[in-house]
């Protein structure tokens, strides 16, 4: 079975061709590994691919992030650029179709980050109530700024602040460092005597000698993966944090929060009332959040329909920020978030700030032809 | 209507097999001469046996080509996607005892978790400009260990079909995911098993293809022949 473009494809690219938007192409068949190395090898599973005659891994286009932004940085196109598209994309998945069509914005280089953001949740809710006239929407926003304020507020070693971050978005990962870091702290495991008596008396230069000495003896090539001063320092921070651990009234500090969910309008004072009463000092990524708020509320965006929830977040490394997703009837329509990151893991000489959605065209024909069903009785 | 029960065609794992069939009461007998691939078992002449590769017999099972199989449970859950929904293991054997393990080089004096590997991964494309790999043979346990239970997302697997241990002393990987069952091919090679790096304790087992389409009868043999061999591990 041939699949269609979906009849309202047109509608989508002339509301995205009046939001500055360029309309990009870009192939079916892509390298794989940019989207291996900036999505896991999780990923390998639910691609489809295959591999060139000269032994290059291949796939179907997955998604359009990746690509867009590698056409971004091959072509230098300088910035700032708001790129559309709308496409099929392929995915191994166990419900639904294995191809399907998404539509999206990527808007890159944009210095203006609470307009950029605005931006980006107004075109994709414009485009959904566009759409489904009648459906009732619901916006859920998460902001990976404010969560890494809070840890980093709450003193945490770096360890431990790196792990909060990376499980952020997942629940059970969160929950299970939660229950550890409410253990009483332990020693390093696994050390031999030597090491353990550098690491005892602070010596960071001494592990590192000691290491590169084993590594010689060992036949381990000292430059080919983790260098020996780079392991001296991981083992004197991990001891470092292996000590810390939260008292019970930081741990409920940051548990307060991550259960923090309120309608949008509300959400600037819940999070500078949580704040105040917890004394932590996160002002500049409240700032940062309440100017969101306001350049949202100023494109004349429902924000009646939309939620702060503070646990909502994607673990995956290069989001940076802003995170939200539309819903109607229990389905996801339009997942999007700014990803700071990713630029630069790509390849991009500078830092490019970059913020996008994405539409699910295929959920969307279904809430549409639900609707019409209704109509018609 | 007959009943294939597919064995290992070489090695300890086939004698191993065939001192287990025959302590349960289950002769197998080649047909024809010693490295014949088909054999029979005495007083049994609905079942047929079928000398196979340890991992053949894994895919046979998988895709219903065999009904019983004795293999080792890492090439069942290696091999097969959602293998509880195609396979049922019947009884662990006692052979075949090896451990599917992450390992990490002896140096690596700050890695002892999953968690600490999952604090270098985070970090290391900032570091050296490319993601952690892993060299393996073990595609699917790794996936499933790494990014479903432990939350680790960046890394790259190098696929290694041999000498796995070798991969991180010459730099063709990072760390790896290989079977053991003694612990000294890693010593030797340097490496350490991390303290919750046990992915898989696997042994030879017992393994019946799920079907909807066999015959009472069929069943009521695999049930028979699974219930001797049961009752000898449970001895």
């Amino acid at each position: 079975m041939t699949l269609k473009l979906p009849v309202f494809a047109d509608d989508i690219l002339s509301l995205f061709a009046g939001r500055s938007t360029q309309t990009v192409d870009i192939p079916v068949i892509q390298p794989a590994d940019p989207f291996l190395d900036m999505a896991g090898e999780d990923l390998r599973r639910r691609i489809f691919l295959t591999e060139s005659e000269t032994g290059q891994s291949l796939c179907l286009r997955p998604e359009f992030t990746i690509p867009v932004c590698l056409r971004h940085i091959e072509l230098a196109s300088g910035t700032p650029q708001r790129y559309a598209y709308l496409g099929q994309v392929f995915r191994q998945r166990r419900d639904g179709g294995n191809e399907f069509f998404q539509a999206g914005i990527e808007d890159l280089g944009n210095a203006d980050i609470a307009a950029a953001d605005a931006a980006a949740i107004r075109d994709a809710g414009d485009t959904l109530s566009m759409l489904l006239p009648d459906a009732e929407l619901q916006t859920t926003l998460g902001d990976q700024a404010v969560f890494e304020a809070v840890v980093a507020a709450l003193g945490l070693p770096d360890g431990w602040q790196t792990r909060l971050i990376r499980a952020f978005g997942d629940q059970d990962q969160l929950d299970a460092l939660l229950a550890g870091l409410s253990q009483p702290p332990g020693d390093v495991p696994g050390l031999d005597n030597e090491a353990a008596a550098l690491l005892n008396a602070g010596d960071e230069t001494g592990l590192a000698s000691l290491i590169d000495r084993r590594m010689d003896a060992t036949g381990y090539l000292s430059n080919a993966s983790r260098t020996p001063a780079e392991i001296a320092d991981r083992l004197i921070q991990k001891a470092r944090f292996s000590s810390a651990h939260l008292d019970a009234k930081a741990l409920d500090v940051l548990k307060t929060f991550l259960a923090l969910n309120a309608p949008l309008a509300d959400a600037p004072d819940a999070l500078a009332a949580f704040a105040r009463i917890a004394g932590l000092d996160i002002g500049a990524a409240l700032d940062g959040f309440g100017e969101r708020v306001a350049a949202l509320d100023g494109t004349g965006f429902d924000t009646g329909s939309a939620r702060y929830r503070a646990a909502f977040g994607r673990p995956l490394d290069y989001y940076t920020g802003l995170v939200f997703e539309i819903s109607a009837q229990g389905a996801v329509l339009a997942g999007g978030g700014r990803f700071d990151r990713l630029l630069t893991l790509l390849g991009a000489k500078t830092a490019i700030p970059a913020v996008g959605f994405s539409l699910w065209l295929d959920r969307i024909a279904l809430v549409r032809a639900r609707s019409e069903g209704d109509a018609a009785q | 209507m007959s009943v294939t029960i597919a064995v290992p065609s070489k090695g300890r794992m086939k004698d191993d097999a065939t001192d287990v069939f025959a302590r349960a009461g289950l002769t197998i007998a080649p047909v024809g001469n010693d490295r014949s691939y088909r054999g029979i078992i005495a007083d049994m002449p609905d079942v047929e046996v079928a000398y196979l590769s340890a991992s053949e017999i894994a895919r046979e099972l998988g895709n219903g080509g065999v009904d019983l199989g004795i293999t080792g449970e890492d090439l069942v859950r290696e091999d097969l996607s959602a293998a509880d929904e195609k396979v049922e293991i019947c009884a662990r054997l006692g052979f075949g005892n090896a451990d599917v393990v992450v390992a990490v080089p002896e140096v690596w004096l700050d890695v002892d978790t999953m968690a600490d590997l999952g604090d270098v991964a985070s970090h290391f494309r900032s570091r050296h400009g490319r993601r952690l790999r892993i060299a393996t043979k073990y595609w699917r346990l790794t996936q499933q260990f790494f990014s479903a239970q432990h939350g680790i997302q960046v890394y790259r697997i190098v696929e290694s079909l041999g000498a796995t241990e070798g991969a991180p002393a010459s730099g063709q990987a990072d760390i790896i995911v290989d079977i053991t069952s003694t612990g000294s091919t890693l010593k030797a090679n340097h490496l350490k098993i991390l303290s919750d790096g046990v992915i898989l304790k696997s042994e030879a087992c017992l393994v019946r293809a799920k079907s909807d389409r066999r015959s009472a009868a069929d069943e009521a043999i695999m049930a028979k022949i699974a219930d001797r061999v049961r009752g000898l591990s449970a001895a």
